[in-house]
């Protein structure tokens, strides 16, 4: 076994991913701080049991998973929402907090392509807040976060679990077959959702609707269709949110990013309502992905509704590749090399210069020749006798 | 530019007749040509020919737009995409076959199931008896009759072969399997204005068919 390899789904980031990585980031926190988000970091490991007791538990083959000194089994941060949402009911005093991240977390099972297992990721969430608002900004901000990236052509799907959980409450599913159905749905397999569902008792009326329900994407048309299709009160509440949510978008400006999928049922069990994600057409992979998840703080003691999203750096480097937004390679503005004996007057200059705020390289070699291997928009040879521009 | 992958093999010629018949020019399938990208002459549609477990791949990455795939594909390779039409072409049945009555059961507790289903297997069975899998590639049926298995996991189309070699069909366990239109996620909504109306001419002509 080549021990200098890396293991499945994992990547180092080199210095030009990083450099633009780190440019997205930068870009990123002008945008939070801007929008009145306050940072926030959680303990990259924390107890496995923290999450597996909860009604929200991540499945637990997806969870990296090691022993502490005392037997206890630990995990690495799987989820940054569940590590916010325990922050926030255990140690926050505030009724509301807008919160920015930059935090990885691991899934044991991804296995590399747009699926990594370590994911880089940045994030918000907005606890305390409730109502069609409240949600309708966060869309628009994460719109706004995507072209602040540098990402362009960018568009949002919207979502509601409402649909889909009210269509199959009617149905008294167990948890693992409501799952499967889900899952198909979630698919737009209608034929095997409609499987399922007609194997359970389900009558002619939430079959045919739960045949539609994959059909409903597109604009703001499928709010109408969808009340046509059931009397659900859950539906059509779900439905009636979405309608305001979409309203307040085109109020704000962002009707043209967004469309709107009532067929939308994410694997994550946390959330409560709307549900959304960040698309663009050179990945094939959500950029960014989110909702509202009301009731996960209950799980840690405490009642704070939330909405939020995170967005994974690593697909939206590639999606900047693809679309050509790359920001460019910077030079450094000097280089610097001097002759054996000149080393205080060359670091005089490099002080100088860094202290106007430009990027300097001093060479370690002595020689003027010392500047050839150096890429510089400006070159600067030090003598005993003085500054010398090349 | 809408890109297809599209199954060489058993599916390969259905498939190009089925969008021939949308209005999409295919005539770039029907060359003899080793290439194993191909673009439309009017440069619409853009068409990658892969192995039939291939396809799900190369669509959830959206490096395709649209794929058509076998269900049993699909359910195996259980990837993260839009299952858009059911084809209805290529019906068959994944079923557990073997002899009438179970042989070498004393001898291995453990069923032995040969299969080139690993995946699906495994969860058929999760809730039920332990198993020992057996991957193999082509030729399931020659499992329970060499002994190298008790039952096989595999499709069924006419059962012929099955009959051919004494077995029998012991359970159905998936029925309705056919070949699908898939899309990938991203692509249904980013290129909703091309892919829509595709799938809409698509189940046209296959009402047409019916």
């Amino acid at each position: 076994m080549n021990l200098k390899k890396l293991p499945t789904g994992v990547q180092d980031i080199l210095p030009r991913e990083c450099r633009v990585l780190g440019d997205v980031r930068a870009r990123l926190t002008r945008a939070f701080e801007l929008n009145g988000y306050d940072p926030v970091l959680s303990a990259a490991v924390e107890y496995y049991d923290t999450y597996a007791g909860i009604r929200s538990a991540l499945p637990q083959e997806r969870m990296f998973k090691f022993t502490d000194s005392d037997g206890r089994l630990l995990v690495l941060r799987p989820d940054a929402t569940l590590s916010i949402s325990r922050i926030a009911a255990t140690k926050l005093d505030a009724a509301h907090a807008r919160l920015y991240y930059f935090l990885d977390k691991w899934d044991a099972q991804n296995a590399g392509g747009v699926k990594s297992r370590e994911i880089i990721q940045a994030g918000v969430e907005r606890l305390g807040e409730e109502g069609a608002f409240s949600d309708a900004q966060t869309i628009a901000f994460a719109i706004d976060c995507m072209y602040a990236m540098g990402l362009s052509d960018c568009i949002v799907d919207v979502g509601h679990v409402g649909c889909m959980k009210g269509l199959l409450e009617e149905c008294g599913l167990s948890d693992a077959r409501a799952e499967e159905v889900r899952a198909s749905l979630n698919a737009k397999d209608a034929l095997n959702a409609e499987r399922l569902l007609k194997a359970a008792g389900a009558g002619e009326e939430t079959l045919a609707a739960v045949r539609a329900l994959p059909t409903l994407f597109g604009g703001a048309e499928v709010f109408a269709r969808a009340r046509a299709l059931t009397k659900n009160a859950r539906v059509l509440a779900a439905v009636d949110h979405l309608e305001k949510v979409h309203r307040i978008l085109a109020d704000m400006g962002y009707e043209k990013n967004v469309c709107f999928d009532l067929g939308t049922g994410k694997n994550l069990s946390y959330y409560s309502g709307i549900v959304f994600s960040g698309l663009v057409r050179e990945v094939g992979a959500p950029v960014l992905s989110g909702g509202r998840y009301d009731d996960l703080a209950d799980d840690f003691g405490k009642h704070i509704p939330a909405v939020g999203f995170a967005i994974g750096l690593k697909r939206v480097l590639m999606a900047l590749e693809r679309q050509g937004n790359l920001p460019e390679q910077p030079l450094p503005d000097a280089a610097i090399a001097c002759e054996e004996g000149a080393e205080g007057a060359a670091d005089a200059l490099r002080r100088r210069l860094t202290g106007e705020g430009r990027r300097v390289v001093l060479a370690a070699a002595y020689g003027e020749g010392a500047l050839a291997d150096l890429a510089a928009a400006q070159k600067y040879y030090v003598t005993k006798e003085g500054v010398r521009r090349i | 530019m809408i890109t297809f992958a599209l199954p060489k093999g058993r599916l390969a010629e259905t498939s190009a007749a089925l969008l021939a018949k949308c209005g999409v020019d295919t005539s770039v399938l029907a060359k003899d040509t080793r290439r194993l990208v191909l673009e439309s002459a009017d440069g619409q549609y853009g068409f990658f020919l892969v192995k039939p477990a291939d396809v799900p791949a190369y669509v959830e990455a959206g490096v395709a737009d649209l794929g058509i795939v076998g269900k049993d594909t699909l359910i195996e390779e259980g990837r993260d995409l839009y299952e858009m039409l059911d084809l209805k072409m290529g019906e068959c049945r994944l079923c557990i076959a073997g002899y009438p009555a179970r042989r070498d059961a004393l001898t291995n507790p453990h069923l032995r199931v040969a299969t080139k289903y690993v995946n699906t297997a495994r969860r058929v069975f999760a809730d039920r008896e332990e198993i020992e899998i057996i991957p193999l590639h082509g030729s399931i049926e020659l499992a329970p009759v060499t002994g190298l298995a008790d039952v096989i996991f595999d499709v069924v189309q006419t059962g012929s072969t099955l009959k051919a070699n004494g077995l029998v069909v012991l359970e159905e366990v998936f029925t309705g399997i056919t070949a699908r239109l898939v899309s990938n996620k991203v692509s249904l909504k980013t290129k909703a204005g091309e892919i829509l109306p595709l799938i809409e001419r698509l189940r046209e002509a296959l009402h047409e068919d019916l």
